[in-house]
């Protein structure tokens, strides 16, 4: 088990910049999750790590020892490939006897630990079977198995569960998250699926375009994302954006918009007058942060009109247009209104946010 | 109503096409096996039986195709006087020898241009397979003189290097496919594992063999079938039994029961060979491709 600390590490591709300046430190055992878009350099951080990519500058140290220039076998790390990378021409016992016949274990010791691993994963009566003979989810199963046999530095999982159908990722989410608490061991995993990242580590690192966005737990990353690529990557219903102008009305700030004019609190004030030189920024609001009634309220309020209604299950999305934009409202089964018709938003102050126009840097 | 129309419709031409492809199939039997059977039965005829032929228009007159007494006396000819074990021996070595050493060479640099990017790559191996597109008449000369300066021609080691030349190309050509087919993932697995660069090659090998193995045969049916080379290169101390059999063409005498025994006696090995590796023959060259 090692402690994994990313310095300023860089993968150029010939002239395409895959990851930038990448800085990280990943404490002994804990579980960090890489979250990005497809194509943001998830992967290529991934392969430096195991060895499979030079690393074009910078350092990756596993505890306190530079590790870039170890051929991957002397790294000791266990990963598990997007594309499971099972080999087609053994059985499921021999794939994850694998790592351990080329440590040279007796055979005793890979049966045993292959059998008590196959038991963890539920894949026990499988192991005769060949990869070509089994689901999807089965061949992820055993992909994680051959990572989980031997007692390694580092687990690196790439995006493992996105090939799944819905209701066996969320399963597999649980069951992964488990294996990193009970086996102890430092875990990467990357994937583009912000709810996995939220549900399962300690510590997400947000990438985009091969930059770093944001390193924090999942509730700082999501409760104060730093800019507003972040806060709109992170998130289910993605959170809503609208232009607004910074106004004062009455020695208060307002945030004013066609379609609403609301006072910020205390704390945003002072943020406001320090920091936005500017006189427009974006304001951010998750659809949860909106309570939607057909009846005015007597507070600041967003005016709309409702654009359609989708029930899911226990909760009711309502996309309200405004009138240069679209606002997506999370609400309770209850809600009545009907398409077309006028509707009404207050907003928790304190929970929303506001963004540079500029940079999309977070005020708050 | 209409839609019946339009079956009938669809149904004679592909009707129609259907026998014609049954008619095609067995003339086109006939053309390839027929001069097979041919020979097959001349080299057991005397001379004279084997050029009893029916006038033209006498299908009765069939029969005296098979009327004959069976005689293996010009196969005894071409072993016990006119040496063709030896020819036999050399065209084995030769056809063996090459598609060995074209496969293993062959298959290192297949894997290398399938695995390593490096400038000029792409160039590397256009030049590669162009070297196939120049008939072989036209290096001939030059690789005679050659292989001449080299103390080469007329040995078994010039004609293994000869058929190398020319099936080397082919070889990197094809097993290069093979090796694409693999994804590199499961090296990258493996090396993950544990394994070195070098374990982690020999981990795919099971899974480019079955192609590997039909090439060989391929490249054995190649040199085996050869003339040309074997005319010019093996000429004198290195003769193969295509060579050999040429040479029973003489100005005043044609060994036509002979000829026609050197002709089984080099397709059959080929046949037998074939009849082993169908399997792979038809799934292997194919069947290099390994679904994830
Ligand atoms: N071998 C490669 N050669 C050239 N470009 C690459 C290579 N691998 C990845 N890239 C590029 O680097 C960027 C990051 O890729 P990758 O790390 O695979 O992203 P992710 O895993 O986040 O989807 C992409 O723009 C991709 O096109
Ligand atoms: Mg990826």
């Amino acid at each position: 088990m090692a402690k994994v600390s990313f310095r300023n590490v860089w993968k150029k591709y010939g002239n395409v910049s895959a990851v930038k300046e990448l800085n990280i430190e990943c404490p002994d055992g804990s579980f960090l999750s890489i979250l990005g878009p497809s194509g943001c350099g998830k992967s290529s951080t991934m392969r430096m790590v195991a060895g499979l990519e030079h690393i074009t500058s910078g350092e990756i140290l596993f505890d306190e020892n530079p590790i870039n220039t170890l051929p991957p076998k002397d790294r000791d790390v266990a990963m598990v490939f997007e594309n499971y990378a099972l080999y087609p021409h053994k059985s499921v016992f021999e794939n994850m006897a694998n790592p351990l016949k080329l440590r040279g274990q007796d055979a005793s010791v890979i049966k045993e630990r292959v059998t008590s691993a196959a038991r963890l994963l539920e894949i026990s009566h499988l192991l005769e079977r060949r990869p070509q003979e089994l689901s999807g989810g089965q061949k992820q199963r055993v992909a994680i198995g051959r990572a989980i046999v031997r007692e390694p530095n580092l687990f690196l999982f790439d995006e493992p569960i996105a090939h799944l159908d819905a209701k066996l990722r969320a399963h597999m989410r649980g069951e992964i998250k488990h294996l990193q608490r009970t086996l102890g061991t430092t875990m990467i995993y990357v994937t583009h699926d912000q709810l996995e990242a939220m549900s399962m580590a300690d510590t997400i690192a947000v990438m985009h375009d091969g930059e770093l966005q944001q390193l924090g737990s999942p509730r700082e990353v999501y409760n104060k994302p730093v800019n507003a690529w972040v806060a709109g990557f992170v998130g289910e219903p993605a959170m809503n954006f609208m232009d607004a102008k910074i106004e004062d009305r009455a020695g208060r700030t307002h945030f004013v918009h066609p379609n609403f004019a609301i006072a910020v609190n205390d704390e945003q004030q002072r943020i406001i007058a320090s920091g936005a030189r500017q006189d427009a920024l974006r304001v951010g609001v998750r659809p949860d942060a909106l309570s939607i009634s057909m009846t005015k309220p007597p507070v600041d309020h967003i005016t709309g009109k409702i654009f359609v209604t989708e029930l899911l299950g226990g909760d009711m999305i309502i996309d309200v247009d405004l009138d240069d934009c679209r606002v997506r409202v999370k609400t309770s089964t209850e809600f009545e209104g009907v398409e077309g018709q006028t509707c009404y938003m207050t907003v928790n102050t304190n929970k929303w946010h506001a963004f540079s126009k500029e940079n999309g840097k977070a005020f708050f | 109503m209409a839609s019946r129309e339009v079956i009938q419709y669809e149904g004679w031409p592909s009707k129609v096409f259907k026998w014609f492809s049954v008619v095609f199939i067995a003339f086109y039997m006939v053309w390839t096996v027929l001069p097979l059977f041919v020979m097959f039965m001349s080299s057991f005829k005397d001379l004279l039986e084997a050029f009893q032929i029916p006038p033209v228009g006498d299908w009765a007159g069939v029969t005296v195709f098979f009327n004959f007494t069976p005689t293996t006396k010009h196969y005894y000819e071409l072993f016990a006087n006119l040496g063709f074990s030896t020819y036999l021996f050399n065209s084995l070595v030769a056809a063996g020898g090459s598609a060995v050493v074209s496969v293993v060479l062959g298959s290192m640099c297949a894997y290398s241009l399938s695995r390593i990017e490096f400038r000029g790559k792409s160039d590397l191996f256009f030049w590669i397979i162009s070297t196939r597109m120049a008939p072989v008449v036209a290096v001939l000369v030059p690789l005679y003189w050659i292989f001449r300066e080299l103390n080469l021609v007329g040995t078994l080691p010039g004609l293994i290097l000869a058929y190398t030349t020319f099936n080397l190309p082919f070889a990197i050509w094809i097993l290069k496919g093979f090796f694409d087919n693999v994804p590199y993932a499961i090296e990258e697995a493996q090396m993950v594992d544990g394994a070195t660069r070098l374990q982690a090659l020999r981990a795919i090998l099971p899974l480019v063999a079955p192609g590997i193995g039909a090439f060989i045969v391929l490249c054995i049916l190649f040199a085996w079938n050869d003339y040309l080379f074997a005319a010019i290169i093996g000429s004198g101390g290195a003769k193969t039994l295509p060579a050999a059999t040429r040479e029973l063409v003489q100005p005043q005498n044609i060994q036509w029961g002979q000829i026609m025994a050197a002709g089984v006696v080099t397709a059959l090995p080929m046949m037998f060979l074939g009849l082993i590796i169908r399997k792979y023959l038809v799934t292997g060259l194919t069947m290099g491709a390994v679904k994830e």
